[in-house]
């Protein structure tokens, strides 16, 4: 238990640690003693006071649950369309020849791009970013599950077969558990282009959430909130990216070797 | 030449199914026959080549495609130079990867959008904002890719260099760059979507001169043809940027690494 300890103390990052503390002490230093002259380029210290004015601020939370709330369910919609498509793509040589020039020839359209479409069909809405987020966020899903699948050794779809299991129990119990480690990449991937989409589906979509704030605190000339803003939503995504790592590696041990390396 | 002709090939060899393009089609040709004409949502594909005609009568699209094109590749390019070599020196040394990691991880998790509005309050909305986003989102994938690549390199082959007395310079220039390529190729490929992102969310939110500028426009106008056209292009322009870098990057990689000449 100790020894677990001392090396959890050794393989800590001391030197990075005070590398940040030093940037931020130069920083501090350089706009106290004025010289950085810049009306908008705050300390660290105003940096921290607002973000702890943000903390404190219920409306500041309200943001945040907006954004999480459109991250995880636009995540959840493409997570759930692309594994199905990615599995049908995967089992099927004829499903992907008709497919796959498709899912190819839409993946490299930037998420942007549909910010103007979906505000021209729902306007100031939660469905106005769901549209922007769940479309990028499909393809990373689409083909690390196809990969998956059509990777997986046909002695094991042989096997399914000596059983006479019907075809939705090989896809649940044999396919789906042994592509599982590439469509936990896939998912992963997917949850991060979710939250920078969000983000921009706020700034020039639906003015609200987190990607709104930060336009705001700008537009209303409040750097220190700005960057705290900015900060925060750098925090929240380690939180989401971490929390997925301990839940997979909770839920499917095994799958989660695979998705570490990723 | 020969050789760009057979990269080419190879290429055309991996591409999927060309019948895979079917449900693209289908869905046109649908959505054509059930809305013929113009619509505030739906306007038919036809109406979308004609919002395309009007569009480039006017001459805005030439110009706004060639602003966007220019941001994308000069931001590309300082990103790559500044990346490679902040990278190959950060990845050189253990001690500096060591200190500098957290650091580097966090900015790297700040999603890149979120960096648009602090430019644009301490830089102003300008053609130099938008090189600088372009350049601070493409650069963490290059500069994280590289120095992973330099902390790779087998200590083993160093030693080597080290027993024919290569110089520092030598090293760096026969063992380290060579190594490295491959990787930075890699951060490159992971980079170029963001980027085409962050130039038309810098244009869509300032109205700089470009696509997105043009896009959002048309969306405030209730010109639904237009948006869609543009759509389609934007799509275009993302498909033929990616597609462009993976034929270099399949010809590089085809004669990598180079047979240096023993001098």
């Amino acid at each position: 238990m100790l020894m677990a300890r001392e090396a959890t103390i050794a393989r800590f990052n001391f030197p990075g640690l005070l590398t940040i503390v030093v940037c931020a002490v130069i920083w501090e230093l350089l706009v106290r003693g004025g010289v950085i002259q810049y009306a908008y380029f705050p300390a660290p210290s105003a940096i921290g006071v607002g973000l702890s004015e943000l903390i404190a601020s219920a409306a500041f939370w309200a943001d945040v649950a907006h954004t999480l709330l459109a991250v995880l369910v636009g995540w959840l919609i493409a997570g759930v369309i692309g594994i199905a498509l990615g599995v049908l793509m995967g089992m099927s040589p004829s499903v992907r020849n008709y497919l796959l020039a498709s899912v190819e020839a839409l993946r490299p359209m930037p998420g942007i791009a549909f910010v103007p479409v979906a505000l021209l069909l729902f306007g100031f809405s939660l469905n106005t970013e769901l549209v922007v987020i769940v479309l990028p966020a499909l393809w990373p899903v689409v083909i690390n599950t196809m990969g998956g699948i059509a990777g997986v050794h046909q002695r094991l779809f042989e096997v399914g077969a000596t059983f006479r299991l019907p075809r939705a129990r090989i896809v649940s119990k044999i396919l789906i558990p042994a592509a599982l480690p590439s469509i936990l990449v896939g998912l992963r991937l997917s949850l991060t282009l979710s939250l920078v989409l969000a983000i921009v589906a706020e700034m020039v979509g639906n003015p609200t959430g987190l990607g709104y704030a930060v336009v705001r605190d700008q537009q209303a000339l409040r750097p220190a909130q700005m960057f705290a803003d900015v900060i925060f939503i750098g925090i929240l995504g380690i939180v989401l990216n971490q929390l997925l790592v301990q839940m997979t590696s909770l839920l499917f041990p095994a799958a989660t070797r695979a998705l570490r390396t990723a | 030449m020969r050789a760009a002709v057979k990269n080419l090939r190879s290429l055309f060899a991996n591409l999927p199914p060309l019948r895979g393009l079917l449900p693209i089609v289908l869905l046109l040709v649908f959505w054509q026959l059930v809305q013929p004409g113009p619509s505030p949502y739906f306007p038919g594909p036809v109406q979308w080549w004609h919002a395309t005609l009007r569009l480039s009568d006017r001459g805005h699209l030439a110009a706004a495609f060639l602003s966007t094109a220019s941001s994308l590749l000069v931001g590309l390019a300082l990103a790559i130079v500044i990346g490679a070599v902040l990278g190959v020196l950060i990845g050189a040394s253990r001690r500096l990867s060591r200190a500098l990691d957290p650091l580097l991880e966090f900015l790297r998790a700040i999603p890149p959008p979120a960096i648009v509005p602090v430019a644009g309050l301490l830089i102003g909305y300008n053609e130099g904002m938008k090189l600088v986003v372009v350049v601070l989102a493409a650069l963490w994938p290059i500069l994280l890719n590289c120095a992973a690549a330099v902390r790779r390199i087998d200590p083993l082959v160093l030693e080597v260099a080290r027993s024919f007395r290569l110089s520092r310079w030598e090293t760096m220039w026969r063992i380290t760059a060579p190594s490295v390529v491959p990787s930075l190729l890699t951060g490159i490929r992971i980079a170029i979507p963001l980027t085409i992102i962050l130039v038309l969310l810098v244009e869509m939110l300032t109205s700089l001169p470009g696509i997105g500028a043009l896009m959002i426009r048309a969306q405030r106008n209730f010109q639904s043809s237009e948006v869609y056209a543009l759509l389609v292009m934007i799509g275009l322009f993302g498909f033929v940027v990616n597609d462009a870098f993976l034929v270099i990057e399949a010809a590089i990689l085809r004669s990598w690494p180079p047979r240096m000449a023993a001098t």
